[in-house]
């Protein structure tokens, strides 16, 4: 292996072109700054890659993939359609699970991440989700507060464009948002069903512009934001950020970086990043005044982790042994449910903006002490006719059996079945962390991350609560539930942790270089000029989804970096 | 829905490109590198009558009256066979010597148990002899499922350990024809809802390219008064 050295040294080099990356991108390059960005994964080519308004019978596998790969559950993690370069095991990039634990971890290589096929779920966090300690007893207060947080929400929700609807409702509060796009059947029957029932049902706050903004022309309802949108009318940081910024001169992407470690001066400062270079496998490295990990949480921590020396000798920024505890996911559970009401309703298109227009945030705030489970959930909706897939009828064709009747019931049932999803916060608990694992490294020969998780009966019982909620829902719309066995709960009862894809914490903030690896600007206690602004740095997971504040974030500690640098700071 | 700008009357590609012009100005976009896939996957199709590549002549003539018997004709549209299901099955499995197996085997099965019960292969059996033995396989489809379920339910039970606790019965030596027939079922099921035919048949109506999302009253006005809240 070689040490190729590139001579210039950047403002800042920003390891990753997710949320976090993409955004820390597009506000440094817009504050006139030179800055280099490192993507584990190749290009994003849009054209390649995105494969939005194809039909299944454009190829010959209909969407099965090569030699019917996805029969054998060996296809594209979301299907062929959809966008995602990456899934839950990448060759040659392995991660192991300690012992008595489940763990799932998704990691896109591509340029944009996972932010190119996302759900584009876009809620703030509420005033009371900054200091969930005082509410509970339970967690740690962040360092910083809703107040602090809340201009960077408007800046953010202004660049990305977050379609959605003012309606003070305070687990989740209201943005700048474009006009939200009106309910389908099913979510207005949903929506009835809710007002019955005292559950808040209002439109979805998506990362979807219903109104052209800043060159991107609006949403063209083809529901398919899943394929990655050629027109960028949602938010992709790889098209709405990265390219833009690509335009100015003064970014350098490097794609198939593989990054080892932060490397420092011997005097507690960072000075660039030791990669490999997939292509020739050899490493790299580049220097920068200002180290910028945003590599996703879990690999951002792994980053940290492997960057050892004799002044940190257990990797960077864990001056508190707390690098890579702490981890969360958000507690998933789903149930279903076939609605008669819907059934021969006549056909119209159910694909609109993409995902749900309606959806519940947390509705029994100030409940909490009439449940028996501390935190929220909110609630997404699934339902429509959706295009016919893949696997969309395996499960009528084994109910209907086969023939002219099996034909009649599939038509006569499309689209008459709803279903929901719930997303709760879990409390972070000290049996959730990663580590490096002692023995195993990748094919780039660094060490990897060996994840340990538990589900305790706080969430447990959260996920409890959603299958009887979900289930009145159902009821209350004349429905029929499509419930699950006692055994079945036993295993399915519950999202297997990773499996939600919204990993957060693992170099969490805090008040002091004691208690946590970052301060409130995303800036390691122990280093000055490196900063880790992905969902590393949560302290709890919310159960809003965690993007718009990974951008959010993001975006202060940009604002931060500039201000710290013009002072000489950093 | 006058809201709506049809996507039949317009070219759904020149609408996008029209949508999407900020972006082209940036580079990002080129609907004309796009198509080629297009082109690709199309050319084998406009290539004359499909070759077939996995299977014996015998065996695709029971892969095609499987698939016309698993999804018929009817009043609504054309069957599996029509709409290309064998054609589906036979492309995936020569590119792949595991999914062939599982047809060349299970084809096999089906012929050596038809010879069994009528003395004659399934291809060369009457319709109602070839829908007497799917029955039989849908039947006992059911039945192991209902066994799993129910070992699933109780495999932690102390009563349920012993073997004969369980009320379900096994359903005898159908095990691998309901494997098999499984596997023709999803396959035929997603090669006719995924062609031209099914969606037509399903009433599939998006992929389209709208200025605006409009919900039709009359799809609101029929589900309301058919629910509780009418």
């Amino acid at each position: 292996m070689q040490n190729t050295r590139n001579k210039e040294v950047y403002d800042a080099v920003v390891v990753g072109s997710g949320a976090g990356g993409g955004t820390a991108v597009q506000v440094l390059i817009e504050k006139g700054m030179r800055v280099a960005l490192l993507e584990a994964g190749p290009m994003l080519d849009v054209n390649r890659e995105f494969k939005e308004h194809e039909w299944p019978h454009q190829y010959n596998h209909r969407g099965a993939e090569e030699g019917g790969a996805a029969y054998f559950g060996k296809g594209k993690p979301f299907g062929f359609f959809s966008t995602t370069s990456g899934g839950w095991q990448l060759e040659g990039e392995p991660y192991t699970v300690g012992e008595g634990s489940q763990f799932q971890w998704f990691r896109s290589r591509i340029l944009g991440g996972r932010t190119n096929h996302y759900g584009r779920m876009s809620f703030r966090f509420a005033e009371y989700d900054f200091k969930p300690y005082d509410k509970d007893g339970l967690g740690t207060n962040w360092p910083i507060s809703y107040q602090d947080i809340a201009p960077y929400y408007d800046k953010a929700e202004d660049f990305i464009g977050v379609c959605g609807s003012k309606e003070n409702v305070a687990s989740c509060p209201d943005g700048k948002f474009h006009e939200p796009p009106p309910p389908k059947v099913h979510e207005a029957l949903i929506k009835k069903a809710c007002d019955k029932l005292g559950i808040i049902c209002i439109p979805n706050r998506r990362a979807v512009i219903t109104k052209p903004l800043n060159g991107r022309p609006a949403c063209h309802y083809c529901g398919q934001c899943g394929r990655g949108c050629k027109t960028a009318s949602n938010y992709s940081s790889s098209q709405v950020q990265v390219f833009p910024a690509m335009k100015t001169g003064r970014l350098k992407v490097i794609d198939l970086a593989m990054v080892r470690e932060v490397l420092t001066d011997g005097n507690g400062k960072a000075t660039g990043i030791l990669y490999v270079d997939k292509r020739t496998r050899t490493e790299q490295t580049i220097q920068a005044k200002v180290v910028i990990l945003a590599a996703s949480a879990c690999e951002s921590t792994r980053i940290l982790l492997n960057s050892k020396s004799k002044e940190f000798p257990n990797g960077l920024g864990n001056g508190s042994g707390l690098l890579g505890r702490y981890l969360m996911d958000t507690v998933g559970f789903g149930l279903s449910g076939y609605v008669p009401a819907l059934e021969g309703m006549p056909r119209y298109d159910t694909d609109g903006a993409g995902g749900a227009h309606l959806f519940m945030p947390w509705w029994l705030w100030q409940k909490h002490n009439t449940l028996d489970f501390p935190r929220g959930y909110h609630i997404e909706i699934g339902g429509g006719y959706s295009m016919p897939g893949i696997g969309s009828y395996h499960g009528a064709a084994r109910r209907f059996g086969y023939g002219a009747e099996m034909k009649k019931q599939i038509r006569q049932s499309y689209g008459a079945s709803i279903s929901f999803a719930g997303r709760g916060e879990m409390i972070p608990n000290i049996h959730s962390y990663c580590e490096l694992d002692p023995t195993v490294v990748d094919s780039w020969g660094i060490p990897v991350l060996r994840f340990h998780f538990k589900w305790t009966d706080y969430e447990w019982k959260q996920a409890r609560h959603m299958e009887k909620t979900f289930a009145d829902i159902i009821t209350t719309m004349g429905g029929r539930v499509s419930g699950l066995s006692a055994a079945q709960r036993e295993a399915d009862g519950i999202s297997i942790p990773g499996t939600i894809i919204h990993e957060v914490g693992g170099a969490r903030m805090g008040t002091s270089a004691k208690n946590s690896v970052l301060n409130g600007y995303c800036q390691t206690h122990d280093v000055k000029n490196l900063f880790v602004v992905d969902g590393a740095g949560f302290v709890s997971n919310p159960d809003k989804n965690p993007t718009l504040t990974i951008n959010a974030l993001a975006w202060r500690a940009c604002d931060y970096i500039n201000d710290e640098m013009r002072r000489g700071n950093v | 829905m006058s809201d709506f700008i049809p996507v039949s009357t317009i070219d759904r590609r020149s609408v996008i490109r029209g949508l999407a012009l900020g972006l082209t100005s940036l580079g990002v976009m080129d609907f004309a590198a796009a198509q080629h896939v297009h082109t690709e996957t199309n050319a084998e199709k406009a290539a004359g009558p499909y070759k077939v590549k996995a299977f014996q002549p015998g065996e695709y003539k029971t892969i095609q009256r499987l698939t016309e018997i698993i999804v018929p004709k009817d009043e609504v549209s054309v069957s599996a066979l029509t709409a290309g299901a064998p054609e589906f099955i036979d492309t995936l499995s020569s590119q792949n010597p595991k999914l062939a197996d599982i047809f060349h085997g299970g084809l096999a099965w089906l012929d050596a148990e038809m010879r069994k019960r009528y003395k004659v292969a399934f291809a060369n059996a009457t319709s109602a002899q070839q829908t007497a033995m799917l029955d039989l396989l849908v039947e006992a489809g059911r039945t192991e499922a209902a066994r799993k379920s129910e070992e699933l339910l109780y495999q932690k039970s102390a009563v349920y350990k012993e073997f004969g606790a369980y009320t379900v019965k096994r359903s005898g030596d159908l095990g691998p024809g309901i494997e098999f027939f499984d596997w023709v079922r999803k396959m035929t099921v997603d090669a006719f809802y995924t062609s031209p035919a099914g969606i037509k048949d399903i009433g599939y109506v998006g992929n389209g390219a709208y200025s605006r999302y409009v919900v039709p009253q009359a799809a609101l006005d029929y589900a309301m008064k058919r629910s509780p809240f009418a």
